[in-house]
C-alpha cells in the first residue's frame, strides 16, 4: 500500500475512542503526516532555492546557458508538484483543481524554454539563384544572401546548392538527436574547457555516425547531376556552413564552422556530416554560450557550391574595422584559396582603396609570400610553396584590386553598411564572391596609445591593432589543446597563430598576442566582438614574452610592457544587461514562475484556480499544509498528540506538537508545561528568548512577561505594519532529539531546524529566513544585517535571492546548544527589523547592542 | 559500510563508475549496473534500499524500470537522476512515486543527502505498513 492510499483509508475512518494500539498506530501516522509535511517543506525550500537560482542568473552580468536555466526552471516546477503531491497526501482531494493549475503553469514554461520551432516545410534542397526567397530560415543568411549578390546585383557567385534547415531538421529527428544533445550539454561543466571539449566531441560524433534519410539522399544527388552537367571542368564541391543567426549583426560566428573545400561530389554526404556537425564545435557551443544564444535555436543549411580553383584570394573589408572614420575598401590577398587569409595563418598583401570615383589604389604593402593552399589532385586541399618567382609579387594586379573594390562597394551599399566579403579569382581571372556578410565595428574612431612613458618597461613594439583596447596579466602560451586546458581566466593569451580554434579561450583572456595574423582573420574579429584587446602579427620579437610573466598589452599604442601597469578605467561596456536569446527565455520563464499574486490567505481568492505562478503554488501548498498539518480539524484526528499550546507561567502564543518522545508523560490537557518539555533544543533556544530582556526593563511578573511574549509573537504588526493575523501560530515540533519551528509573520517566513544528538556527525542546527514584502534596499540591508551575526556565530551562510540560509553540521551536542540559545535571542530580537533598517543610526545602534548581548549571552544551562 | 545498499542505474559507463566510487569511499554500500533490465535481475539477487536510476538509457528507460521496480519491489525507494531536464518526465517519475527527480550536474552531497532521506523515508513507511524493517547488516 503507497503513503497516499494509506493516508486516504486513514481520513475515512470515523473517529473512535483510541485503545493503546489505536494511539500508537495515530501517533505513528502522526509522524508519517508530519513527514509529508516536511517532505513538503523542503520541496518547498528548494523550489525557491532553483527560483532565486534563475532570478541571480536573470541580474548576473552573463548570460547563463539555456541547460542551466532549462535545469533551474525544471526544478523548480517538478518541486512544486512535490509539494501538491504531499500536500494531496495531507488532505485528499480538499483541493481540486491544483493539478490543473500546475499544468497550465508548467505549459507555458515549457512554451517560454521551448524552441523556436524548426521549419516543417520547404524543400529540403534549393538552387544557390533562389536562397533569398522567403527569408532566411530555409537557407541561412549566408547562402541567403549569396544567393541575393547573383540574383540582384549581376556578381558572379559559383553556381551551387543549398540543403536547407529543414534537411537539417530531418537529419536530427530521423536520428533522434535533440534530447540525447540537450542531455550531454546539461550535464557538461562548459567553464571547464576539458568538459567542454569532451562534450563538443560526443556530440559532434552523433552527427558523424548519423544516418542521411533517404529522401535527403535523392534530393541532393539529383541537385549534384544537374550541377556537374553545367560544370565545364570536373565538378568539386566546397561545402559551407549557412547556420541560423551565423551572420546576424554583433554575434558573427567568425570561423566558428567548418568548411569542407575541394569534395568529390558523390562523397558530399560525409562532408555534410562534419559541417553540420561543426555546428558542436567547441568554438561554436562557447560561442553561443558566451552570446547568450540557444542551442536548440541552432540549425544550419549548407552551401553546395562548385569549387572555384583560385589563382588568388583573400576577404576584402569595405571599412576598417578599427577606424569606422577612415573611408574605402581593406583588401587582404595572397595566392591560391583565400583560406590563408581567412584563417590568419600567414602574411599576406594588403592593399587599400580609396572611394572614388575615380577609385584609388591608394596604398599596396606586398608580403613576402612563402606558402599557399591548392586544391589537392584528389581532394581537400593542401599547402604548398609558391613559386619563388611570385614570391614577392602582388597577388592582386591594380585593375584587379580596383574590380574587387568596386565589387565589394556594390554589395556595401546594396546591404546598407560596412562589409567582410571573402573572394577568389579563378584561373582566368574572372571574380567571384563566396562570401559577404555585416562587418561588425569596434565604434572607436581612433586610436590613442593608452599606456606612456613606460618605455623602460617595454618589451616589444609593433604589430596590428586587431581588437582596441589594454589590459595586463599573465602570459599563457597555447599551442596544444592542453595548453588550452589550462588557461587560467584573466591571463593573456599567447599565441604562435591566431587560429580560430582558441576562440573559446577569448571569454577569459585579459587580451591576446599574436606572433602571426592581422585584422582580418577570424579570431580578431571574435576578439573585437569580445572586447578583448588584441595585438597580431607582433613577429619573432613576441617570443620573448616568458610564460608566467605580468604584461600590459596596450593593443592601441602597438605595444607589450613589463609588469602591470595602470591603465585608464576601461568604459562601462552599458548600464543594461545585453538582451540575448537566452536571457529573453530566461525573463519569460521567470514571468510565468516568480511573479507571487497570491498574498493574503484570507482572501476568497486564495484558491487552486487563482495560482498563475509555480511561486502562487507553492506558497498556496505551504499555507495550506501549514493549515492542514494544526488546523483543529487536523488536530481533531490525534487526539493525544495535537498542538498544545505552551503554559510557562501562563499560556504563551507558542505551541508545541510532539513528534514522539519530546514531552514527559502522562499527557493530556490544553497546555504543556515548560518542564516537562525534554527537548533539550527546544530549552536551549528558548532560554535564548527569554535571556535579555526584549525592548526596555523586564517585566518579570508573570503576567507582564506573558503580555511581552504575547506582543512579541502574536502582533506581527510590530514588525511588519501588516494587519494583525492571529491565525498564524508558531509551531514547535519537536522530539527529544529534534526541533523545528515554523514561525510566519506577515510575509516573512522563518524556519528553524535542528537535530542534537550525542553523535556529532548526525547533527544539525539550519536556520532559514525568507521574506518578500520590503523593497530590494532594505531586504538587502536586513539580510546583510542577519549575515553578518549568524556568520559570527560559525554557521555558514548563502542568501539567495530574498532568501538567507545559514546552517551548521557536525558539531558536537553543547555547541549545537549554545548556537540554538543564541538563534533564539536573534529571533527574538531582529523582528523589528524592517523598522528600523530606515534609519541607518538606529542600525548602528541595534548591531551595538546585538552584538554586545551576543557576547554576554553564555551558554544554556541544561548543557 | 553502512548499514543499507544504494543500486545505481546508468548507461554512462564514466558516469556509473566514478559515482559508485565516491559513494563507496562515503561509505555508502552501493553497486552499479548499466541498464534498467540488469536493475531488475540485480533485485531479484540482491537487496536493495535505495536505486538511483538515470531517466534516459537505451533499452528500457528510466521510468519503465521504475515503474516495475515499483511493481516487484514496492519498498524500494528510487531516485531518479536525468541529465535531460524536463518537468514532463519528473512529473511522471514523482507520479510513480520516485523519491526525488535530480538533475545533473548533481553535487555528490545533495545526492547523499537525498539518499539517505530516502532510506529513512522507506523504514517509516516500512514501519506503518508492516513490510519488513531494511536490513541492518
Amino acid at each position: 500500500m503507497n503513503l497516499v492510499d494509506h493516508f486516504r483509508r486513514l481520513f475515512t475512518q470515523a473517529p473512535q475512542t483510541p485503545g493503546a494500539d489505536e494511539v500508537e498506530r495515530l501517533r505513528a501516522d502522526f509522524a508519517a503526516r508530519y513527514r509529508c509535511f516536511r517532505d513538503l517543506l523542503s520541496a518547498n525550500q528548494r523550489a525557491l532555492e532553483a527560483l532565486a537560482d534563475l532570478e541571480q542568473a536573470q541580474a548576473g552580468e552573463h548570460s547563463p546557458t539555456m541547460a542551466f536555466v532549462r535545469g533551474r526552471a525544471t526544478a523548480t516546477a517538478v518541486n512544486v508538484f512535490r509539494m501538491i503531491q504531499n500536500l494531496e497526501a495531507l488532505a485528499p482531494d480538499r483541493y481540486p483543481g491544483l493539478g490543473e493549475s500546475f499544468k497550465a503553469v508548467q505549459a507555458s514554461v515549457e512554451a517560454a524554454l521551448g524552441s523556436a520551432p524548426a521549419p516543417t516545410e520547404g524543400p529540403l534542397v534549393r538552387p544557390l539563384e533562389q536562397a533569398a526567397i522567403g527569408g532566411e530560415a530555409l537557407c541561412g543568411p549566408k547562402m541567403a544572401v549569396l544567393g541575393r549578390v547573383a540574383a540582384e546585383l549581376g556578381l558572379s557567385v559559383p553556381p551551387g546548392l543549398v540543403i536547407t534547415t529543414r534537411a537539417y531538421a530531418l537529419v536530427v529527428e530521423h536520428n533522434g538527436l535533440a534530447e540525447e544533445i540537450a542531455r550531454l550539454l546539461q550535464i557538461a561543466d562548459l567553464e571547464r574547457m576539458d568538459s567542454l571539449l569532451a562534450t563538443c566531441s560526443q556530440i559532434q560524433g552523433l552527427f558523424m555516425r548519423s544516418e542521411i534519410p533517404t529522401e535527403l539522399a535523392q534530393a541532393v544527388q539529383e541537385g549534384l547531376a544537374a550541377l556537374a552537367q553545367a560544370a565545364p571542368t570536373p565538378l568539386r564541391l566546397a561545402l559551407r556552413s549557412s547556420a541560423q543567426g551565423e551572420d546576424a549583426a554583433g554575434t558573427s560566428f567568425a570561423g566558428q564552422f567548418t568548411s569542407e573545400l575541394n569534395v568529390e561530389p558523390t562523397r558530399w554526404d560525409e562532408a555534410y556530416r562534419g559541417v553540420i556537425a561543426s555546428l558542436y564545435s567547441p568554438p561554436a557551443v562557447s560561442y553561443r554560450r558566451h552570446m547568450g544564444l540557444r542551442d536548440e535555436d541552432a540549425a544550419m543549411a549548407v552551401g553546395c557550391l562548385a569549387m572555384i580553383q583560385a589563382q588568388a584570394g583573400g576577404v576584402a573589408y569595405t571599412a576598417d574595422p578599427l577606424d569606422s572614420a577612415r573611408q574605402g575598401v581593406l583588401i587582404s590577398s595572397c595566392w591560391g584559396l583565400p583560406k590563408a587569409v581567412v584563417d590568419g595563418s600567414w602574411d599576406c598583401d594588403l592593399f587599400r582603396v580609396t572611394p572614388g570615383p575615380p577609385l584609388r589604389l591608394a596604398q599596396s604593402q606586398v608580403a613576402a609570400k612563402q606558402r599557399q593552399y591548392v586544391c589537392d589532385p584528389a581532394e581537400g586541399v593542401l599547402p604548398t610553396l609558391v613559386g619563388p618567382e611570385l614570391r614577392q609579387e602582388p597577388s592582386l594586379s591594380r585593375a584587379q584590386a580596383l574590380e574587387l573594390a568596386q565589387a565589394a562597394l556594390m554589395l556595401h551599399e546594396h546591404f546598407h553598411g560596412p562589409q567582410d566579403v571573402e573572394w577568389a579569382l579563378d584561373k582566368n581571372g574572372k571574380l567571384y564572391i563566396l562570401q559577404c556578410r555585416p562587418l561588425p565595428s569596434s565604434g572607436a574612431t581612433k586610436l590613442e596609445a593608452l599606456v606612456s612613458g613606460a618605455e623602460e618597461q617595454l618589451i616589444l613594439r609593433g604589430g596590428i591593432t586587431a581588437g582596441p583596447g589594454a589590459a595586463a596579466g599573465k602570459v599563457r602560451w597555447v599551442q596544444t589543446g592542453g595548453d588550452a586546458v589550462s588557461f587560467q581566466e584573466g591571463e593573456v593569451l599567447a599565441v604562435e597563430q591566431p587560429l580560430p580554434r582558441w576562440a573559446p579561450l577569448l571569454g577569459r583572456a585579459a587580451a591576446l598576442v599574436g606572433i602571426k595574423g592581422g585584422a582580418a582573420g577570424h579570431l580578431a574579429s571574435v576578439a573585437r566582438e569580445f572586447g578583448v584587446p588584441a595585438l597580431l602579427g607582433v613577429g619573432p620579437g613576441g617570443r620573448d614574452l616568458a610564460p608566467g610573466q605580468e604584461v600590459t598589452v596596450d593593443a592601441n599604442g602597438r605595444a607589450v610592457y613589463a609588469g602591470r601597469l595602470p591603465l585608464p578605467g576601461r568604459p562601462q561596456s552599458g548600464q543594461s544587461l545585453p538582451d540575448t536569446p537566452v536571457r529573453r527565455a530566461l525573463a519569460q520563464v521567470i514571468a510565468q514562475a516568480a511573479p507571487l499574486n497570491l498574498l493574503d490567505p484570507e482572501d476568497p481568492d486564495f484558491t487552486p484556480q487563482a495560482c498563475r505562478t509555480l511561486h502562487d503554488l507553492t506558497r498556496f501548498c505551504h499555507q495550506k499544509a501549514v493549515e492542514e498539518m494544526f488546523s483543529l480539524a487536523a488536530q481533531e484526528h490525534f487526539p493525544l498528540n495535537a498542538a498544545r499550546q505552551l503554559y510557562y507561567h501562563a499560556p504563551m502564543q507558542w505551541w508545541i506538537i510532539d513528534l514522539e518522545d519530546g514531552v514527559r508523560k502522562p499527557l493530556g490537557g490544553k497546555y504543556v508545561c515548560l518542564e516537562d518539555i525534554l527537548c533539550a533544543s527546544f530549552h536551549a533556544f528558548w532560554e535564548g528568548m527569554l535571556e535579555v530582556p526584549w525592548q526596555g526593563p523586564p517585566p518579570l511578573d508573570a503576567k507582564g512577561m506573558a503580555s511581552v511574549m504575547f506582543q512579541a509573537t502574536a502582533n506581527p504588526a510590530l514588525a511588519t505594519g501588516v494587519k494583525s493575523r492571529l491565525a498564524e501560530r508558531n509551531y514547535f515540533l519537536i522530539t527529544k532529539e529534534f526541533l523545528n519551528l515554523q514561525s510566519r509573520v506577515g510575509f516573512h517566513f522563518s524556519s528553524l531546524e535542528a537535530m542534537v544528538t550525542p553523535r556529532a556527525s548526525d547533527n544539525l542546527v539550519s536556520f532559514c529566513f525568507r521574506g518578500g514584502a520590503a523593497d530590494p534596499g532594505r531586504r538587502r540591508a536586513r539580510l546583510a544585517f542577519l549575515d553578518e551575526f549568524l556568520a559570527g556565530l560559525g554557521m555558514a551562510v548563502s542568501i539567495k535571492g530574498d532568501a538567507l540560509l545559514a546552517r551548521s553540521e557536525d558539531l558536537p551536542a553543547p555547541e549545537c546548544l549554545t548556537l540554538l540559545k543564541a538563534l533564539g535571542y536573534l529571533i527574538m530580537h531582529t523582528r523589528q527589523l524592517d523598522m528600523i533598517m530606515a534609519s541607518p543610526q538606529r542600525v548602528e545602534h541595534y548591531r551595538a547592542k546585538i552584538a554586545a548581548d551576543l557576547a554576554a549571552l553564555g551558554p544554556p544551562s541544561g548543557a | 559500510m553502512s548499514s543499507f545498499k544504494v543500486l545505481v542505474v546508468d548507461d554512462e559507463r564514466d558516469f556509473l563508475e566514478s559515482l559508485v566510487r565516491r559513494l563507496q569511499r562515503r561509505s555508502v554500500d552501493a553497486a552499479g549496473v548499466t541498464s534498467g533490465e540488469a536493475a531488475l535481475e540485480h533485485l531479484e539477487r540482491e537487496k536493495a534500499d535505495v536505486v538511483v536510476l538515470d531517466v534516459k538509457m537505451p533499452g528500457m528507460n528510466g521510468i519503465e524500470a521504475l515503474r516495475q521496480i515499483k511493481q516487484c519491489h514496492p519498498e524500494v525507494e528510487v531516485i531518479l537522476l536525468t541529465g535531460h531536464a524536463s518537468v514532463e518526465s519528473g512529473v511522471e517519475g514523482l507520479a510513480l512515486e520516485a523519491f526525488d527527480y535530480l538533475i545533473k550536474p548533481v553535487k555528490l552531497d545533495e545526492l547523499i543527502e537525498r539518499i539517505m532521506e530516502a532510506f529513512d523515508r522507506r523504514k517509516v513507511v516500512g514501519e506503518l505498513t508492516g513490510s519488513p524493517p531494511p536490513d541492518q547488516s
